[in-house]
């Protein structure tokens, strides 16, 4: 049907102007620029990496975005070098990273709740504390944590030096202040009266932080263990310190070994390698998204 | 099921501020008492301290005739409603009120039976699998009734239940909640500031102050026999209206002065009150409710000339601020915070001082604002109060 027959004696309705098109690029275009920007921003290196990881002997100059001749050469070579055992720091990275995160929810959640439900003696003094020590990287006390390795290493082996064991320990310790006061912020907003029924209703202080405020901070538990789970997985420079064997090093160490000492002839696997390592995180993530969705303590009280 | 025994419980917060003095109150078995009062008066904190939630700092309170001063929460089967009801957000409503069944490691079947038969109850059967976010208000506050009600709790205590409702749920939840608890018989100690609910739903009524416990009576003889000012004043919408009066016992009769005016009580209505002969000649604090003033002079009323400040038509009444030439009753000694909205309107309409009253009045009758009116006073429902300890005088 025409939309254009006029009723008679209706007003005539002028034409809407054809907006310029610099007037366009002023109020909406600008925005669906710095859109684009921002996607090829993030898009473009892991595009490379992609790239590289298909390409034989690829180098950093000219390395296309599309690879010409895809093969999985890099792969190959990456996962056979006996020197050089991808697949063990693979399972090291993994296992450490998982067992990292979970642990670091654990003791963060338990301090956290300690902070937020109970009042004790030097209760302020403690949470400041932890902060401040925030405040400096975990590496500034690299020297420290190595001479104190060492000593550990002769009464204890298994937890000092070229022990994942040993890092991990110190992962933990190094995440727990933030994470303590990130998960503390999340229980603060739990409504009291949720422990006080429950106490009420016949719960422990176990059975209250298992059983009502852990499932309720799950949200933010979960952002603390992705991020945790990322940082083990990233960490260098205490791993670079503590890990010497070939066979105990996380990829994090063991991949900078393929750029580091035949700078540019390796990059090939070096890409295939980080593309694999990043399949865990997507997947994480992937699967904790619909946690990291907040506002679960909607609807217990008035709202 | 059992009774409640507080004997001389005190409540001084860390920071020494001292909420609850001298706390001594009875509550026998299957008893429904209201604890009511302004908002600080400790209500909250003596219910507290029954629940276990908060430390006794002095004196003992007995659950079935056992103290339970050391007892934690938990061990002293008492069930509790909260103000935000305080529903598990992550839980549906079934395993809301099964909690605490589930924390006790009940069998399934029964845990399954009990919630059921509180579902049918509180008429919750078809949410038993929705979670608290679905829920409305009035539904909530359903739940946490339920959540109490399965636990087979000796003890029911309650913390302004209704006041996140609006005004017409309220009424209905109010009747709903005296209903249950007659049918469950279970002894209920519900602490709310709202007058009405005070008034409607309790065998007795404790009005605490600043910590002290005031008066605990059956709501009817609160009303009408209150043992100091500040019950007079707080117990009752709208409020008693207050004032200072002389007295005079004489031959010519007994007199009250109010300001300018006399107001006589007559030979059988003295007679009935030989106290006021001993308090002759002195000040006294008398008080009227809004209901025994009236418009027509009837046999035995006291003529009040008295002025509008504002007359406001309910439907079945009219109530009328007025304001009386004379001393009105100190605020601090009242200290329930009900003469400072008078007090406003007071200077809003730029008068200076004198006794601001209310009356209820018969519908659809017109009171001009900042007319001069008398009204008639029932003298035989006069209450008088000793002027310095503001107790009743009887």
């Amino acid at each position: 049907m025409k939309s254009t027959e006029t009723i008679p004696g209706a007003p005539v309705i002028p034409p809407r102007p054809r907006r310029s098109f610099g007037k366009w690029v002023r109020r909406t275009g600008w925005r669906h620029l710095v859109a684009w920007l921002a996607i090829a921003f993030a898009l473009i290196p892991v595009l490379w990496v992609v790239s590289a990881a298909f390409t034989l002997r690829p180098t950093i100059s000219d390395t296309n975005l599309i690879p010409q001749n895809p093969t999985l050469e890099n792969f190959t070579t990456l996962l056979n070098n006996p020197d050089q055992p991808y697949v063990k720091w693979y399972v090291n990275t993994m296992l450490l990273a998982a067992i990292t995160a979970v642990f670091t929810v654990m003791i963060a959640a338990g301090a956290a709740y300690a902070f937020s439900r109970f009042r004790f003696k030097g209760r302020k003094v403690g949470l400041m504390f932890l902060l401040l020590v925030q405040m400096f990287p975990q590496f500034l006390a690299l020297v420290a944590i190595y001479l104190i390795m060492t000593q550990v290493s002769d009464i204890f082996p298994a937890l000092g030096l070229d022990s994942l064991l040993g890092l991990g320990l110190i992962y933990l310790g190094g995440a727990m202040g933030i994470n303590a006061w990130l998960i503390k912020g999340f229980f603060d907003t739990i409504p009291m009266e949720i422990d006080e029924s429950a106490k009420v209703d016949g719960a422990s202080h176990g059975q209250i932080f298992w059983g009502v405020i852990l499932p309720l901070a799950a949200p933010v538990l979960a952002v603390v263990g992705l991020l945790s789970f990322i940082f083990t997985l990233n960490e260098f420079i205490i791993a670079k310190a503590l890990l010497q064997s070939p066979d105990k090093l996380t990829l994090a160490v063991g991949l900078q070994q393929f750029i580091g000492t035949k700078y540019a002839e390796n990059w090939g696997p070096f890409a295939a390698g980080a593309l694999l390592a990043a399949i865990p995180v997507v997947i994480l993530f992937l699967f904790l998204q619909k946690y990291i969705v907040g506002g679960l303590t909607q609807g217990s009280v008035k709202g | 099921m059992a009774e409640l025994v507080l004997t001389d419980v005190d409540k001084v917060y860390d920071n020494g501020f001292h909420a609850v003095k001298d706390l001594s109150i009875e509550v026998t078995d299957g008893e429904f008492l209201v604890l009511v009062g302004p908002s600080g008066c400790g209500k909250t904190t003596a219910l507290r301290m029954i629940a276990g939630l908060e430390e006794i700092t002095d004196g003992t309170i007995s659950i079935g005739g056992k103290v339970v001063n050391e007892v934690s929460p938990r061990d002293r089967n008492i069930a509790m409603v909260f103000q935000n009801y305080a529903l598990y957000p992550h839980m549906t409503v079934a395993e809301n009120i099964g909690f605490g069944l589930a924390l006790r490691r009940d069998p399934k079947a029964e845990i399954r039976e009990k919630v059921d038969k509180a579902g049918r109850l509180l008429d919750l059967t078809s949410m038993l699998s929705r979670r608290p976010k679905q829920l409305s208000g009035g539904q909530r506050q359903r739940v946490a009734m339920g959540r109490a009600i399965v636990r087979d709790a000796e003890l029911f205590l309650m913390d302004e239940p209704l006041s996140n409702l609006d005004a017409k749920l309220r009424v209905q939840m109010r009747a709903e909640i005296a209903s249950l608890q007659q049918q469950l018989g279970i002894t209920t100690v519900y602490v709310t500031h709202d007058q009405v609910e005070a008034m409607t739903m309790g065998h007795r009524v404790a009005v605490m102050r600043l910590g002290e416990l005031q008066q605990i009576a059956p709501p009817q003889e609160l009303y009408d026999n209150p043992d100091n000012v500040f019950v007079a004043g707080f117990i009752g919408t709208p409020p008693m209206t207050l004032f200072h009066a002389d007295l005079t016992v004489g031959a010519d009769g007994t007199r009250l002065r109010v300001g300018t005016q006399d107001i006589v009580l007559q030979g059988d209505v003295a007679a009935a009150r030989p106290f006021l002969a001993a308090a002759s000649g002195g000040e006294i604090i008398a008080g009227i409710r809004a209901e025994d003033i009236y418009v027509q002079e009837r046999e035995g009323f006291a003529p009040l000339e008295i002025s509008v400040l504002l007359s406001e038509a309910l439907g079945p009444s009219v109530h009328v601020n007025f304001l009386l030439e004379g001393t009105p009753v100190d605020e601090g000694r009242l200290g329930s915070g009900l003469a400072s909205a008078a007090e406003n309107e007071l200077n809003r309409l730029g008068q200076v001082s004198g006794i601001e009253g209310v009356a209820a009045f018969p519908p659809r009758m017109n009171f001009p604002v900042g007319s001069r009116m008398t009204a008639w006073i029932d003298t035989a429902r006069l209450l008088f109060f000793d002027v310095e300890s503001g107790r009743a005088l009887r």
